[in-house]
């Protein structure tokens, strides 16, 4: 009789085992060298050197890069107004967008229609927006502005006090079709009989709302606020068409900052060293995140 | 005749028409070879299509004689620069001839090679264009498109303002308020700093109920590098600049301050419209073919679409142009410009390319096909192609100015606007903008 693995396998079929998970992995270990440590050992690399347009010459800072960074008033802005905007965005998209997939989930004429408007925002590149933002509430040719002024309203979405709700509104505008799409999909898995069993006892909407809906739906605002969350945090495109990160640096977003490091000031070490740092304030969030998300229903978090 | 031969002859003849498409392909290369080709990065819009027929007017026919074919590739007008950084940095010898600027070339200079070489004849240019493309001696770049700065302004406005007895009464009392004595209104070609910010209110009605327009200028006070240079003319105008004669950073002077409180005034006092936080070109443009604006300080670009019929309907035949505001007036130039990639492999394909670009024929060719060359002589031969080439060759000659030229001009206009702007519009206090766009220009010109 042959050797016999711990498991009661004979060998050769172990071994055969674990070629075969190295052989299923390697596409996906190779994208991750290729398209992850590369880049982020790479980036590492260059946040510790004085790496510049102004200079072919490379040299190695340590961690100047970093204490700069930190020491820079503008990153702490751009830190503080991304997370106020992420922040404000993602609450607001997890809320309208489950009012919309409460509304939408129900038979009636139309719902298809309805649902495929409702998503279209979503298709839209969110730096065409931007323009098209542009144009549509320019003071001078705008149609929101000359409506508005029919009615005697003179509003000035970018003036310096309405600019930062106008770029949170939009964003909100743009995104919550993303969110509803989720928790409407969420909110079809749920079990029936619950609810059944709810109206059975007699349980008000608004009671088997908060007492039942949003508890089964927990997972679902996880992933949702998640994948929104992140993107929020990375915004760059309509807030650079629209306001250029300003008046001054006052929406300048943590990805305009670094764009401007880098492609202004052509200061790729600082840029880097900046990127770096809103990596590590994000990386610790990640593994809560992922908890909550596969979280199942009735599970201790 | 058989199925089989004619198989057969179909199969030979296949065959032939193989070996004969492999003979065909193997000698194609060959000629091509005799032709270097150069790759030139350029942006969209009138520069890369008058561009366009320029290249394809010298790979027909000059081109053929110096054995080069230029293949000009149009990156988006964003962010050609931001490419070319990229490009730039990491050493690449993908492109042979980059697109630049007076403003940026010191910042990409590193990685661009010296063309004193190819013997262009600078006395054709602007100096002010010559002057920003050269670096510690060196030139940098072959000059293409100059662009300028006027004073965008409503005839019919200013001239009922100069005739009308009632207008010019409300005028002495608008500027004794906003300026703290009378004046009379006097013609834009002779406008001060106070002229620009007394006719701003006049024609506002936020301080002037009857004023037919709603405000009087169109601010570009958007955070953008570009809008910068508008301000500088007052600055300039006002006797400041960047830098003292010692060249230090000079953002605190007197002339600063003043042209910081126009712009302010004009923010806040509303003679422009509170979305003009957020203005540049395009914007500033639509306030003045709207109607709403009297005047404003724009780019020499915007002259063809605002003389336009098609494009100003409104305004088309009552919009004259004047030498920005000031005593001496005053106007930023740049030029937008080509270079030579260090890295280029085809230096010398490039050269001759270059050399070819800088001639008046070719110049010309630019000019009648909707470019703004910088060569004054060639702007003068052509006034026939755009109205517009007179103006710019008399402003730039007689009030022209070019930023200082370092390595830093690019990040210094970017900090700058980025300080400076949040004050235009109230957000931050004029003192402290000045003086920390001040610290920041002084450490870029340490470096």
């Amino acid at each position: 009789m042959g050797a016999v693995s711990a498991e009661g396998f004979p060998m050769p079929m172990r071994q055969s085992a674990t070629s075969a998970r190295w052989v299923l992995s390697a596409p996906l270990l190779v994208f991750l060298a290729v398209f992850a440590v590369f880049p982020l050992a790479l980036g590492t690399w260059i946040s510790l050197t004085d790496r510049s347009i102004l200079s072919f010459s490379i040299n190695f800072v340590g961690l100047k890069n970093y204490a700069d960074t930190l020491r820079d008033p503008d990153f702490w802005h751009a830190v503080f107004f991304t997370l106020k905007f992420t922040l404000i965005s993602t609450f607001a998209t997890l809320v309208l967008g489950f009012l919309l997939a409460l509304l939408v989930h129900r038979r009636f004429p139309g719902k298809t229609l309805l649902v495929t408007a409702l998503i279209m925002p979503i298709m839209v590149a969110p730096a065409l927006m931007g323009i098209m933002f542009r144009l549509v509430l320019n003071a001078e040719i705008g149609l929101v502005p000359a409506i508005l002024d029919r009615f005697g309203i003179a509003i000035h979405l970018f003036s310096p006090h309405l600019v930062v709700p106008l770029l949170i509104l939009l964003e909100i505008l743009q995104w919550t079709p993303f969110t509803f799409l989720i928790l409407y999909a969420g909110l079809q898995a749920l079990p029936d009989d619950v609810f059944e069993a709810a109206a059975l006892d007699g349980s008000s909407p608004l009671r088997t709302t908060f007492m039942i809906t949003i508890p089964l739906m927990v997972p679902s605002f996880f992933v949702a606020g998640f994948l929104r969350a992140v993107d929020a945090l990375r915004t760059f495109d309509v807030i650079f068409v629209l306001t250029g990160g300003g008046p001054g640096s006052l929406t300048n977003t943590l990805s305009i900052y670094i764009y401007k490091k880098a492609f202004t000031e052509g200061n790729f070490g600082l840029a880097t060293a900046a990127a770096m740092l809103v990596l590590l304030m994000v990386v610790p969030l990640i593994p809560f995140l992922i908890r909550r998300v596969t979280t199942r229903v009735g599970d201790v978090p | 005749m058989n199925g089989f031969d004619f198989s057969m002859r179909a199969s030979r003849t296949i065959a032939a028409a193989g070996v004969l498409g492999a003979v065909a392909f193997s000698v194609t290369p060959s000629v091509a070879d005799a032709q270097t080709t150069v790759r030139m990065v350029l942006w969209p819009g009138p520069e890369g299509d008058a561009m366009q027929k320029v290249v394809r007017a010298y790979n027909n026919g000059q081109g053929k004689t110096d054995g080069i074919s230029v293949d000009m590739v149009l990156l988006s007008r964003d962010d050609t620069f931001a490419k070319e950084t990229t490009e730039i940095a990491t050493r690449s010898s993908n492109v042979d001839i980059y697109f630049t600027a007076t403003y940026n070339i010191g910042f990409f200079a590193q990685g661009l090679e010296p063309i004193d070489d190819i013997g262009i004849d600078k006395s054709k240019y602007f100096s002010a264009a010559i002057k920003g493309l050269t670096i510690d001696g060196k030139l940098y770049g072959v000059p293409l498109d100059v662009s300028n700065h006027f004073l965008y302004y409503r005839t019919d406005l200013v001239n009922r303002l100069l005739k009308d007895e009632s207008w010019k009464k409300s005028y002495r009392d608008i500027a004794r308020k906003v300026l703290g004595e009378a004046r009379d209104p006097k013609k834009p070609s002779e406008w001060t700093a106070d002229d620009y910010l007394a006719t701003a209110a006049f024609f506002s009605r936020s301080e002037n109920p009857d004023s037919p327009t709603r405000y009087g200028t169109a601010l570009q006070a958007k955070t953008s590098p570009f809008n910068i240079t508008l301000w500088d003319d007052l600055l300039w105008g006002l006797g400041g600049s960047w830098t003292g004669k010692d060249g230090k950073a000079a953002l605190t002077s007197d002339a600063a301050h003043k042209a910081m409180s126009i712009y302010r005034t004009i923010y806040e006092k509303h003679y422009t419209s509170p979305d003009a936080s957020q203005w540049e070109y395009g914007e500033t443009n639509a306030a003045l073919q709207s109607g709403s604006a009297a005047f404003a300080m724009q780019w020499s670009a915007a002259y063809a679409d605002l003389t336009s019929k098609d494009k100003s309907p409104q305004i088309y035949d009552k919009i004259a142009v004047a030498p920005e505001p000031g005593d001496p007036h005053r106007t930023h130039v740049h030029t937008l410009a080509i270079s030579l990639n260090k890295q280029s492999r085809h230096k010398d394909a490039a050269r001759k390319w270059m050399a070819y670009l800088a001639t008046p024929k070719a110049m010309t060719a630019y000019a009648q096909a909707g470019g703004i060359p910088s060569q004054p002589a060639v702007l003068k031969d052509n006034v026939k192609s755009n109205a517009a080439f007179a103006k710019i060759a008399e402003n730039v000659r007689k009030y022209g100015y070019s930023l200082p030229t370092f390595t830093g001009t690019f990040q210094a206009m970017q900090s700058i606007t980025e300080d400076l702007s949040s004050a235009w519009v109230g957000v931050d206090a004029t003192d402290d903008a000045l003086s920390k766009a001040n610290d920041k220009l002084q450490s870029l010109l340490d470096r």
